[in-house]
């Protein structure tokens, strides 16, 4: 990158800084936090914890600032969901790829949530993480399994990703980056 | 000095007048909350409205459920914003609301990042906040690093730790028992908090363990701790490691004693008073002991700071009680605080002033009393009256200006329970010490003359009527009871009727004149003062000729109602209007004992395995109706007593059985309640085999048998004895439950046809002297003893061997007897080396009896014991002799 354009983007977030709200779901184990730190230090550990309730954090991105609303995924939790889910600019849905005994549950949770009226037309990202491991399900048989393709009412979007590898993380980046200016 | 302080404390108070939330709206306010949802958060608007939310709060608000859990979530967004002053707010907030919203538990990742945080604030608060929110599964996941806060270097997360682990305590002991050794080292924290938090915590986890609180109270006296607050803490764990341990039989030495005196020359004057406090609180404490403390709390008499004066004069007023002449050094610094500003402490001198002064000083003392009552409160006032009335039993050749002391103050204004006290004090002053009953009599009579209470008003004038006749000269009485007739309400001209009459029946010169008056009362407007009027004119034998009044007509003017008013009320609620009049005499009069455990709702017993037998309701009226409905046993004259159910089984067992000895005049009846707790049985049959070969004056007359006795649901079956009238014979009974068993379905409920005969043996009934015993009380014992005589009374002394204490021994006598304690006696002062317990009853063929017990408990706990009966026939005073000679 030259200087020139360095301080070209300099000058674009004095005038377009721009801030989006994300809410982070999905089922236990399949992710989420790890993600949140890869996007935001991109620094990648084995040994998490469960999420007890939610965790927030602020992640700056060229002129965006994106405030994540990570939430746990244990069932205790999934009935608050909607209520961090409310006014976002997205939500941003991870499912593990390579657990494929679970993937009933997250589509239902995933289509509950979705049927709320409160979070009608907030487009909708999924994301199939740990494709590193082996038997990971491919994007067409993610989407298929998880049946985006009925959803009709929003913008969806699905990438496969690694937290581990960073795989496709940049896309995620870029994508949500440009739904913070669509947006507002 | 303390006027600016005062001052101040008004300021306050005008603003607080004015705070900026008054009037504030719970909904407009939750309508505000939305702010928090807003994408840019303001920090200091949401800052605001978190302080409204908590200020209603705070003035009893109540949120609903749902508002709470909204208002809380709202909140929980607030996590986004750096501002510390607005986190701080979300911790309160949270902490406000976690027992009202729904699902908390949501903020603990936050909070568990907050405890980690660099920022130490966060740190104490969020592990505040979250073991406020926590469960038992969490908190195993969080104590790790509440471990770690409670050894932290800042001062404030440790304390917010060890704060958190007494609270935690309650509910999750097993978890914060695990953390003993990081508390022990926060005991030895440089940090004054931390050591007052560390030692309260620690003693908490060791608090069952008497060895283990004994250790930590030996090691940390020899130690250094360095907090003040942690030095109070230790000297209340001390004495009562004291409390628990014994006295050094060899040197009189009581351990830690020098510990505690040492404290008392700490430089922090809290420190001292502690000690001090504690030092006076021993128990047994010798003159030896106290004399350090007494003089430190004597220097903060003389203080500057109202705070420490006050604390000095409450100590030494409670040290007064036991040991006056210790604090007799302190009177002339304790007279000094009579004049003080603040109330109560001079109250509290006053008080001990009077507990501890000489005959010498009263006079003085009074005088400055005089000066300073109308400065304080009708209920310290009360205080010094009660304080005047025990120093004028202790000095009687003082009780002259005493009662003018009382007198003058009755004059005054003051609210019912304040003048009720004088009142009081007057009577009781009258009754103890014969020389002021005549002035007292007068101060009362002039206080009726214009007296806004009624009860008071009553109150005096019965007590007029016992005691003025008895004067030098009653009729100078007269002229004050007969303007009650005159000027006061329908209650007060009802009781001064009945005083005038009793004037009447006692002094027979007055009596034509008394005759004049009650005459003029029978044209009266409200018929309670006619009736009394034409009542006591009729008794008097109203024809007007001076005549000797006979002692029925004394005995019913001044005798007391001897029947239970409770007992009363329910005998005339069930006379049923008949040509048949009320009679008074089938009222019962036995004094009802607490509710039986019997009445229980029907039903809710689970399977009636254990549970007491119910039996129908067990009060008296209740038993004499069930009784008086069986035709075998109307002939058996009126019920003198009915006994507290025996159980007669063990519990848990197939049959449950208890009974109650009913006692009339010339028969005893036996009711068994029984319970069947077996669902496949059906008793039928059931009766009960009674041996009574050990109980020779009684033979068999009745046996009721009881048809049948299914599951669960209680019967019973009555066996009725015949024995010599009027006494009161004792024996044994051994009883044998018989009945024929028949199998039930229990799905059908249905029993069998063929049944089985079966036994079931009984424990073993006495009948005692206590059960021809009546527990009626008396109002007056004292009246009552004297107006006994001791024609009749018996007086020997018995040794009761060992007991426990002396109120074990006043129980199993009481027991023994069966009789009822009068005035409270039954309660036995701690520590008190003998006691007099004042009993009454009425014993078989309606005789009264009074007992006096005189006990007396030497160092090897030998207890004495005189027992003086007084009664209406000596043959039952030799009786009573006998039942405690045999018991």
């Amino acid at each position: 990158m030259g200087l020139w354009e360095a301080f070209l983007n300099w000058l674009r977030s004095l005038f377009f800084k721009q801030e989006m709200a994300l809410s982070l779901i999905g089922l236990q184990n399949a992710g989420k936090t790890s993600l949140v730190n890869v996007i935001a230090t991109g620094g990648y550990s084995e040994d998490m914890i469960p999420t007890v309730g939610f965790n927030m954090r602020k992640v700056t991105k060229g002129n965006v600032t994106i405030k994540l609303w990570d939430l746990g995924g244990q069932p205790r939790f999934r009935s608050m969901w909607e209520r961090y889910c409310r006014a976002v600019s997205a939500i941003v849905y991870v499912v593990d790829a390579a657990d494929p005994e679970n993937l009933n549950i997250s589509k239902s949770e995933l289509h509950d949530l979705l049927s709320k009226p409160s979070l009608s037309g907030i487009p909708l990202l999924v994301l199939g993480n740990k494709i590193d491991k082996p038997g990971a399900l491919s994007k067409q048989a993610l989407t298929e399994q998880m049946g985006l393709k009925s959803i009709a009412d929003r913008e969806v979007c699905c990438f496969m990703i690694s937290c581990k590898n960073s795989t496709n993380i940049d896309s995620v980046i870029d994508w949500l980056v440009k739904h913070s200016k669509s947006k507002s | 000095m303390a006027q600016p302080l005062v001052k101040k404390d008004d300021d306050r108070d005008d603003e607080a007048e004015y705070s900026p939330f008054l009037g504030i709206e719970k909904g407009a306010v939750l309508q505000e909350a939305r702010v928090f949802n807003d994408p840019q958060l303001d920090a200091r608007r949401c800052s605001q409205v978190i302080t409204k939310l908590l200020y209603l709060l705070n003035q009893g608000e109540t949120f609903t459920k749902v508002e709470a859990t909204e208002v809380f979530f709202a909140v929980t967004k607030l996590f986004q914003s750096r501002d510390i002053g607005l986190r701080r707010m979300v911790y309160l907030m949270i902490k406000e609301l976690s027992p009202s919203a729904d699902e908390v538990i949501i903020v603990t990742s936050s909070l568990m990042k907050d405890m980690n945080s660099k920022t130490d604030m966060y740190r104490a608060n969020a592990i505040r906040v979250l073991c406020r929110i926590t469960d038992g599964t969490l908190l195993t996941q969080i104590e790790r690093y509440l471990k770690q806060a409670i050894v932290d270097k800042n001062p404030v997360v440790a304390s917010a730790a060890l704060v958190s682990g007494i609270h935690l305590l309650q509910t999750n002991p097993e978890i914060v028992k695990r953390w003993s050794n990081e508390v022990q080292e926060a005991v030895q924290s440089r940090a004054a908090l931390v050591q007052f938090h560390a030692l309260a915590l620690l003693h908490q986890i060791r608090q069952n363990d008497r060895l283990a609180v004994s250790k930590l109270v030996t090691s940390l006296t020899r130690g250094t701790v360095r907090s003040p607050l942690a030095q109070c803490l230790l000297i209340r764990y001390t004495s009562q490691v004291i409390r628990e341990s014994p006295v050094n039989a060899q040197t009189g030495d009581r351990p830690f004693y020098d510990f505690l005196e040492g404290c008392l020359r700490h430089k922090a004057e809290m420190v001292i008073f502690e000690a001090a406090r504690a030092i006076t609180e021993l128990s047994g404490v010798t003159s030896r002991e106290l004399t350090p403390a007494i003089t430190v709390l004597q220097l903060f008499l003389s203080s500057s700071k109202p705070v420490l004066r006050f604390a000095a004069v409450r100590t030494l007023n409670k040290v007064a009680m036991t040991h006056p002449m210790a604090v007799t050094n302190c009177n002339i610094d304790m007279e000094s605080l009579i004049s003080d500003q603040n109330r109560s402490i001079a109250t509290l001198a006053i008080t001990t002033l009077l507990k501890t002064g000489n005959e010498s000083s009263v006079d003085r003392l009074m005088k400055q009393i005089t000066n300073f009552m109308s400065d304080i409160a009708d209920e310290f006032k009360i205080v010094v009256v009660e304080a005047i009335r025990s120093l004028c039993l202790k000095f009687p050749l003082k009780y002259r200006s005493l009662m003018n002391f009382l007198s003058n103050i009755l004059r005054e204004e003051g609210g019912f329970e304040y003048k009720k006290a004088i009142v009081d004090s007057i009577v009781i002053l009258i009754r103890d010490i014969p020389d002021a009953k005549e002035g007292g009599l007068l101060h009362l009579c002039e206080f009726i003359e214009d007296c806004e209470f009624t009860y008071l008003s009553t109150q005096i004038l019965h007590f007029l009527g016992i005691e003025g006749p008895k004067t030098s000269d009653p009729s100078k009485y007269i002229r004050y009871i007969y303007n009650r007739v005159h000027l006061e309400n329908a209650t007060v001209r009802a009781s001064a009727v009945s005083t005038l009459a009793k004037f009447g029946a006692m002094v027979d010169s007055l009596k034509p004149r008394i005759f004049v008056l009650l005459r003029r009362c029978l044209f009266d407007s409200d018929d309670e003062v006619r009736d009394r009027a034409t009542l006591y004119i009729n008794t008097l034998g109203g024809d007007g000729l001076v005549v000797e009044t006979d002692k029925d007509t004394k005995d019913f003017l001044f005798g007391s109602l001897d029947v239970p008013l409770v007992n009363l009320e329910t005998s005339l609620k069930n006379y049923e209007p008949s040509e048949e009049p009320f009679d008074i005499n089938a009222v019962p009069r036995e004094v009802k004992s607490q509710p039986l455990a019997e009445k229980k709702a029907p039903g809710k017993k689970p399977t009636g395995l254990g549970a007491a037998p119910s039996g129908p309701p067990s009060t008296v009226d209740a038993y004499e109706r069930l009784l008086s409905s069986i035709s075998e046993f109307a002939n058996f004259g009126q019920l003198f007593k009915s006994s507290a159910p025996v159980e007669l089984t063990e519990a848990e067992t197939e049959y449950a059985v208890n009974v109650v000895k009913h006692i009339f005049n010339r028969h005893v009846v036996f009711q068994y309640n029984c319970t069947n707790t077996i669902p496949e049985q059906l008793l039928e049959n059931v009766s009960v085999l009674v041996d009574a070969s050990e109980a020779e004056e009684f033979s068999e007359v009745v046996s009721k048998v009881l048809r049948s006795l299914p599951y669960d649901s209680p019967g019973q079956t009555f066996v009725a004895f015949e024995k010599p009238e009027g006494v009161p014979a004792v024996g044994k009974f051994s009883n044998m439950l018989r009945f024929i068993v028949k199998e039930v379905d229990p799905t059908t409920g249905e029993a069998d046809d063929d049944g089985v005969e079966d036994e079931y043996q009984l424990e073993d009934l006495e009948v005692v002297a206590a059960d021809y015993m009546q527990k009626v009380g008396v109002s007056n014992f004292r009246n009552a003893w004297e107006s006994m005589g001791p024609d009749c009374e018996r007086v020997d002394e018995y040794g009761l061997g060992p007991r426990e204490s002396l109120t074990e021994a006043v129980s199993a006598v009481s027991n023994l007897l069966g009789m009822q304690p009068c005035e409270g006696t039954e309660v036995v002062p701690s520590n008190s080396r003998s006691h007099t317990c004042l009993l009454s009853g009425v014993y078989i063929g309606n005789l009264k009896v009074l007992v006096r017990l005189q006990f007396g408990i030497d160092g090897s706990k030998e207890v004495a014991m005189k027992l003086a009966v007084r009664s209406e026939d000596e043959t039952i005073s030799d009786a009573i002799h006998e039942i405690v000679a045999s018991g």
